[in-house]
């Protein structure tokens, strides 16, 4: 199935690799946000306490293995006040099958204020490839100034994603210049035999233009 | 019709008839070169395929065998009308280069009658004739098959399956090829 | 009376010397960036800039604000024990072309300062950012601007293109 998908064009289909797609992605977002709210709706005794929600997301159009993979954290505060402390871990990306290229996987931020947003980016490098369940992140902070209970959430978690072996998607991927030159190649004879032969005996026995004139 | 006749009045009924003879039977030789050359340019999709659409050469190898086979037959069909077609155009194109320089050749052969050198001065025209009409046959069918090729694999076919996408853009290639072929224009 | 005159004075005294400990003096940094260089990484662009920051005062962990493109972010914490920062930043790719950014990093005196400054209508040229950290984007990377097959079928058409030309010319009565 993967095969079948993959081997349209490398920028344009999205879909074959991860589950991936930006719009996908701002859906996840939404949806996410819903439900969180929804569900706070319950607990939510004071007003004027920070409250916290988190996305997690990968940016790739292409996971592949040794490759750049985007990992995108947003934290909003929909809640009446600053969140302060606020600490985002994500101890989901094994050592053994990842790589921190830049960025870190711990975060801090002093406070958010209400309505606002941050983001914090990591660009991992994947060792291994194969299928590979993407997790959520733990957010955790202190609601209000006046209590010293931190309160512990998760970020979305972006789900499975398949990571392209890196010989596969140099193979399927590559613009293919070598093969379009052999293949050229290939034709050159049955084009230019052909054409010489017909050619030299045109130029010999082509009299209608220079003599006529 | 009219101008025509008029500037090619030359080619008498004889000679029509001999260069139609020769063209229509297609001589082993030439039926030979045709089909050697549609096997070859048939044969080359199979490469396009294997390396870019990623087919696999056993798995899919009856399907290209038996698309190569089509293919070569269409296609060598389509060589075999374009050169009768284009034919008698080269002949009444060169003809009056190839007489004059026959009886060049010819003038100091004292032994030859008049009839002998027409005959000669015929045969050559032939052969001018079918040599070019051959040559340029499949300098044009490969030309327009390899766009045909291109054009549905890559463009109008490229998300498809790559074995339907195989079926389908050499079974269009060929199949326009020998279409085309059987207009005169 | 008196002793209330004498606090005043006391505040005035140290007030100077409280502000100079909020601010970090001479700040050396040292930084590294990552931009999205390749649309298959990302289909957004996104701007990490890491960087340790060192005080000739002794500041560690800093709140810090960062001044990309005109958007104002908060400066995450990495790494407290290092006084190592993040600042990220993620936009479509057509809002972050290729070229040169400047980031330039408040800390959240200048901060305030500056959106007093902005709130009143007023330039903000005059506020001058702690450190500026000059980022080169490269550009993102969408795949060939022109794919193999459209060079080879435009190739084909070519010599297509020749073949009949003179195919015409062969079959024409002239």
């Amino acid at each position: 199935m993967i095969e079948n998908q993959t081997k349209t064009s490398f920028f344009t289909g999205i879909s074959c690799v991860g589950r991936f797609t930006a719009k996908e992605m701002k859906f996840h977002i939404t949806l996410f946000i819903l439900a969180v709210t929804f569900f706070h709706g319950y607990s939510a005794e004071e007003e004027d306490a920070g409250r916290l929600l988190a996305s997690k997301n990968v940016l790739n159009q292409y996971l592949v293995e040794g490759r750049d993979l985007t990992v995108e954290y947003r934290i909003y505060n929909i809640g009446g006040s600053a969140a302060l402390d606020v600490k985002l871990e994500d101890d989901t990306f094994p050592e053994a099958d990842f790589d921190v290229s830049s960025g870190s996987l711990v975060a801090k931020w002093d406070r958010i204020a209400p309505n606002t947003n941050v983001t914090h980016a990591v660009i991992l490098r994947p060792l291994k490839y194969g299928y590979f369940n993407f997790t959520a992140a733990t957010v955790s902070y202190l609601p209000s100034d006046k209590t010293a209970e931190r309160q512990v959430g998760y970020t979305s978690a972006p789900g499975e994603g398949g990571i392209v072996n890196s010989r596969e998607f140099e193979r399927r991927f590559s613009p293919h210049v070598l093969d379009w030159l052999v293949f050229a190649v290939m034709t050159l004879p049955s084009l230019g035999i052909p054409f010489l032969l017909w050619y030299s005996s045109k130029s010999k026995y082509d009299i209608s233009k220079p003599k006529k004139n | 019709m009219a101008a025509k006749s008029g500037k090619q009045k030359n080619l008498t009924k004889e000679e029509e008839l001999l260069l139609q003879d020769f063209s229509r039977n297609v001589s082993t030789k030439s039926s030979a070169l045709f089909y050697g050359n549609a096997l070859i340019v048939s044969a080359i999709p199979i490469w396009l395929f294997w390396r870019i659409h990623q087919m696999d050469l056993y798995q899919s190898g009856i399907i290209f065998v038996v698309g190569t086979i089509v293919s070569t037959y269409l296609v060598s069909f389509a060589y075999k009308n374009v050169k009768f077609v284009l034919k008698h155009k080269v002949a009444q194109k060169r003809e009056e280069a190839v007489s004059r320089e026959m009886m060049k050749k010819l003038a100091d052969d004292k032994k030859m009658n008049k009839k002998e050198k027409d005959e000669r001065i015929l045969w050559k025209k032939n052969e001018v004739a079918d040599y070019e009409a051959t040559t340029f046959a499949i300098f044009y069918n490969n030309a327009l098959y390899l766009v045909l090729l291109i054009i549905a694999s890559f463009y109008v076919l490229r998300n498809f399956n790559p074995n339907i996408n195989y079926i389908f853009s050499v079974g269009t290639a060929c199949g326009l090829l020998a279409l085309f072929s059987t207009s005169t224009k | 009376m008196a002793t209330n005159g004498w606090i005043i004075f006391v505040i005035t005294l140290f007030a100077p010397l409280l502000v100079a400990g909020d601010t970090c003096l001479s700040p050396s940094v040292k930084s590294k960036y990552y931009i999205t260089t390749e649309a298959a990484a990302s289909v957004d662009t996104v701007f990490i800039v890491e960087f340790q920051l060192t005080c000739k005062n002794g500041l560690k962990n800093l709140n810090l604000y960062a001044d990309i493109n005109g958007k104002f972010l908060p400066v995450t914490i990495t790494d407290d024990s290092k006084s190592q920062y993040q600042v990220s930043y993620s936009d479509e790719n057509k809002n972050l072309p290729a070229g040169n950014y400047d980031v330039r990093f408040y800390d959240e005196e200048g901060y305030s300062i500056l959106r007093k400054a902005q709130r009143s209508g007023e330039t903000n040229d005059s506020i001058k950012p702690l450190f500026t950290i000059a980022l080169n984007h490269p550009g993102v990377w969408k795949g060939p601007v022109v794919q193999s097959e459209f060079i080879a079928a435009v190739v084909a058409i070519l010599v297509w293109y020749v073949a009949y030309s003179a195919k015409s010319q062969l079959q024409s009565d002239k």
